[in-house]
């Protein structure tokens, strides 16, 4: 009985000591990097390069935009670079790691994270895309089934592109496309599935709550998955408008009515220690090259 | 065994076998990296939730402004207690054509442990896109619960077939050849002697399948859609409180949401789990 | 009585049909991989499929010779750290546990198994990377190594695929020691064996194919999962030789880019799903094989 005890309570202490240990070392840990990051930046460190996955419409806009191809067009992003298909993974990896690089969607930049760096100068803010200053950006595509005959669908399209709809689309950080007429919908009853792209589904969200205000009769079921299952979906029929955040392939296309409804800045992220405020493009495009690998040598 | 064995004892028992001593450390060592483990991670999601949970968090009604949690907690509930109606019954009937029934050196007794083994190994997210194209295409269900729960039936099968058939084996011959001897059948013998004293092993694989249904996100993604609301019949479309989570934290948007989420499934677990031992003392009472 | 020998055949019956549903599953599910990877293996070239070292399949390069080379690498990397502390936690609580600690170590246990991926691998980019990190500088200071690697790494992947498979392990293991007669254990101890030597010696032989049918749902569990290990493991789809460095696995293959894939991309990873499929089966054959070899010793 006593060995049972004593192990007891040699297995409970020994517990807390190692909880407390492992609390102890890491704190310790995030403190001790917090503190020399700010004096101990070390230039000569490699970068870490992450990126977006192959056929990802943020990656496809960002090699595209910054020329990481070869001369037949082909993404030429380096072997070496981390791969992540997820907006958060990318921004928590960036702010845990000072030498990291990386880009994510404007609308979902948390600057108490990480640092968006500005592109020959110009700072990735929704003006400086409209007056074209900042060049980095991608549209939000929606599309339907050619010959759609759901009443709610297509009066929900129409609110999309009407003032009221484009004006949520800016409220949420995004770049309105049109300067359409107000909304004259004459609400009808019914429901509608829409569905895609994760990167659209946030303003899309908003646009549906937005819609419901207006036509309180419809109701509109939305779906999160990525931009090749909203294309496939609305070609099947499983939903009635289909979202992408790139544009529409051509076998697509030849099937379904593709509307661009936002345009979506690409920010280029930076650890907040990174001294860095400001790449060139030719910078951006040699670091995902990977002929660029420590960031003394840019 | 060891009650009356003193402090004493055991030290010059281990004395002498030194290497006892040590398998004895690594032991203790590992229980206690295990416990650990836990509880950091459990700390880690208690510290970085707790004081993200809201009132707001648990509207009826989910918008984009409070990212409530209760439509994901019904739609976790309903898809929990919809596999296992569908696995439990296959799992456990299975495990008893396995042990009671079948013959030893049988054929298809191996085939069977095979698919069984292949079934446990396969990816979740293959199953999610083997559940879209079978369940959600072919079969024309859509985006549903019940295209959802047949994929989560077909991936804790396995699960529940090892632990009930492995329950089974360790129930004694004695009990059987004792029911048969006082004039049972063999069906009656294996519902009313070996099946009850087998309970608790069946439980645990049950906990084990729980677990797996309120934790998996791939293979639901491409079965049960992502509507954030409670779908009005078991043919609609409905996302799970991990799914819910995955859909948070994937834009970054909403990151404190998220470890509330987690949180919340945190307690859901604890209730499932306290809910089955309480269950698993009535039935082994009875 | 006539009905009740009835009964009794129609159950059995029953029980036979239930039995069938996994092996009918298991079709099912290879019918449709196959039906959508062969033709996509066929076009690209099985071999270059197989060996090719590059994937770049916006230039219709597929070659997933990394991705296996990561997936087996990972899986081995989980099963080092997972499965000799699950085995010998579950000795523990099978047969050292005070019986006051024992039920709420028990439920933590169960609860291990209820944490979502997800939440594992934020737990990894948070706390685990970082150290990691510093730990491959450390190493890469004193020397030892040429590249201290970021933190995303195979080794990260390792470490938390080894506490995902804990309850798994343990769950099972556990429950395949209890059910071993106590007398084994006793006559054991009365012979003058210690305590540890009738544990290691005598229980755990005779509970072989339950703690075997545990590591092997380890191995399932650690092939299989996606969500936390596409977020710690760098997904870099090219081979290295260091385990401070990131690759990619098969099923991030699958996960990173099903999302917006076409066309034969998308058959490409279909493919890439059998390839796994495949795998799991192999390894499935020589356990069995094992096991038979084992049986008839």
């Amino acid at each position: 009985m006593k060995m049972k005890k004593f192990i007891a309570v040699l297995t409970v202490a020994g517990m807390m000591a190692v909880t407390a240990a492992g609390c102890g070392s890491d704190s310790g840990s995030t403190a001790a990097a917090a503190t020399d990051s700010g004096s101990s930046w070390d230039a000569a460190s490699a970068i870490t390069v992450v990126s977006r996955e192959e056929g990802s419409g943020t990656r496809g806009a960002f090699t595209e935009l910054f020329g990481v191809v070869d001369e037949n067009d082909n993404d030429m992003t380096t072997l070496d670079a981390q791969v992540t298909n997820n907006t958060s993974v990318m921004m928590t990896t960036v702010s845990e790691n000072e030498y990291a690089i990386g880009y994510i969607s404007l609308g979902s930049l948390d600057e108490s994270m990480v640092k968006a760096v500005k592109i020959d100068g110009a700072e990735a803010t929704a003006e400086n895309i409209e007056n074209g200053s900042y060049t980095v950006s991608r549209p939000f595509n929606v599309a339907v089934k050619k010959d759609l005959d759901n009443a709610v669908a297509t009066d929900f399209m129409a609110f999309i592109m009407s003032t009221e709809g484009q004006q949520v689309v800016s409220d949420e950080g995004y770049i309105p496309v049109s300067e359409a007429e107000a909304y004259a919908g004459d609400a009808p009853e019914g429901s509608c599935v829409v569905g895609g792209s994760s990167s659209v589904s946030p303003l899309m969200e908003k646009l549906v709550e937005a819609y419901g205000e207006v036509n309180p009769n419809a109701s509109i079921e939305l779906q999160t998955s990525d931009s090749t299952t909203g294309m496939t979906s609305a070609i099947e029929g499983s939903y009635d408008i289909g979202m992408a955040s790139r544009e529409l392939k051509e076998d697509e296309a030849a099937e379904l009515d593709g509307t661009v409804i936002a345009t979506d800045g690409i920010a280029v992220i930076v650890n907040q220690n990174n001294p860095t405020d400001d790449l060139s493009v030719d910078q951006v495009k040699s670091i995902y090259l990977g002929d660029v690998t420590t960031w003394d040598a840019i | 065994m060891s009650n009356k064995t003193t402090m004493a004892d055991k030290f010059r028992t281990y004395l002498k076998h030194p290497g006892s001593f040590i398998v004895m450390l690594l032991v203790m060592l590992s229980a206690i990296i295990t416990f650990a483990v836990l509880i950091f991670l459990i700390a880690y999601i208690l510290v970085n939730g707790v004081p993200h949970i809201t009132p707001s968090l648990f509207s009826l009604e989910y918008t984009s402004e409070n990212a409530s949690v209760v439509p994901a907690l019904v739609n976790t509930i309903t898809m929990t207690f919809l596999s296992l109606l569908i696995a439990v019954p296959f799992g456990i009937f299975s495990a008893i054509f396995l042990v009671e029934y079948a013959s030893r050196g049988n054929k298809f007794v191996e085939v069977i442990r095979l698919t069984t083994e292949t079934l446990s190994g396969i990816p979740s997210i293959v199953y999610g896109l083997f559940g879209m194209l079978f369940f959600v295409n072919a079969l024309g269900w859509g985006f549903s619960l019940l295209a959802g729960a047949f994929t989560m039936a077909i991936m804790i099968l396995p699960l529940i077939m090892r632990t009930t058939e492995e329950a089974l084996k360790a129930v004694p011959d004695s009990y059987r050849e004792g029911s048969f001897g006082l004039g049972a059948g063999k069906l009656r013998t294996v519902f009313r002697i070996v099946l009850p004293s087998a309970i608790p092993g069946v439980l645990a694989g049950v906990i084990l399948a729980i677990g797996r249904i309120v934790g998996e996100t791939a293979a639901l993604m491409y079965t049960s859609g992502t509507v954030a609301q409670i779908p009005e019949s078991i043919m609609g479309s409905g996302r799970t409180l991990a799914l819910h989570m995955y859909n948070l934290s994937s834009e970054g948007l909403y990151m404190d949401q998220a470890y509330a989420t987690a949180v919340i499934l945190l307690i859901l677990v604890v209730g499932i789990n306290a809910l089955s031992s309480v269950i698993a003392r009535k039935l082994t009472k009875a | 009585m006539k009905s009740k020998a009835w009964t009794e055949r129609f159950m059995q019956g029953v029980f036979f049909v239930a039995a069938c549903a996994s092996v009918l599953a298991v079709a099912l599910i290879c019918i449709f991989l196959f039906a959508n990877g062969i033709p996509a293996m066929s076009e690209i070239g099985f071999i270059e499929f197989i060996t090719g070292k590059e994937w770049r399949p916006g230039s219709e390069m597929f070659g997933i010779l990394p991705m296996i080379v990561g997936s087996l690498y990972v899986t081995a990397g989980a099963i080092i750290f997972g499965v000799p502390i699950g085995i010998l936690t579950s000795v523990f609580m099978a047969m050292y546990c005070p019986k006051q600690i024992y039920k709420p170590l028990k439920a933590a246990t169960e609860l291990l198994a209820g944490i979502p991926s997800v939440i594992y691998g934020f737990f990894g980019l948070v706390v685990v990377v970082p150290l990691i990190r510093s730990f491959g500088e450390t190493l890469y200071r004193s020397g030892i190594v040429k590249n201290p690697g970021n933190g995303n790494s195979i080794l990260t992947a390792s470490l938390i695929l080894g506490m995902m498979i804990l309850p798994t392990i343990i769950g099972t293991t556990e429950s395949a020691m209890r059910a071993v007669p106590a007398h084994y254990y006793e006559g054991s101890l009365a012979l003058g064996a210690t305590k540890e030597r009738s544990i290691f010696r005598v229980i755990i032989p005779a509970a072989k194919s339950g703690v075997i049918a545990g590591i092997v749902l380890g191995i399932g569990r650690a092939i299989g999962e996606t969500m936390a290990v596409i977020m710690i493991v760098g997904n870099q789809a090219r081979l290295t030789g260091s385990i401070l460095q990131g690759i990619r696995t098969l099923t991030g293959n699958i996960v990173i880019e099903m999302g917006y894939a076409t066309g034969l991309h998308r058959e490409a990873l279909i493919a890439t799903g059998v390839v796994l499929f495949v795998f799991i089966l192999i390894i499935n054959f020589s356990v069995a094989l094992l096991k038979r070899g084992a049986d008839h010793e």
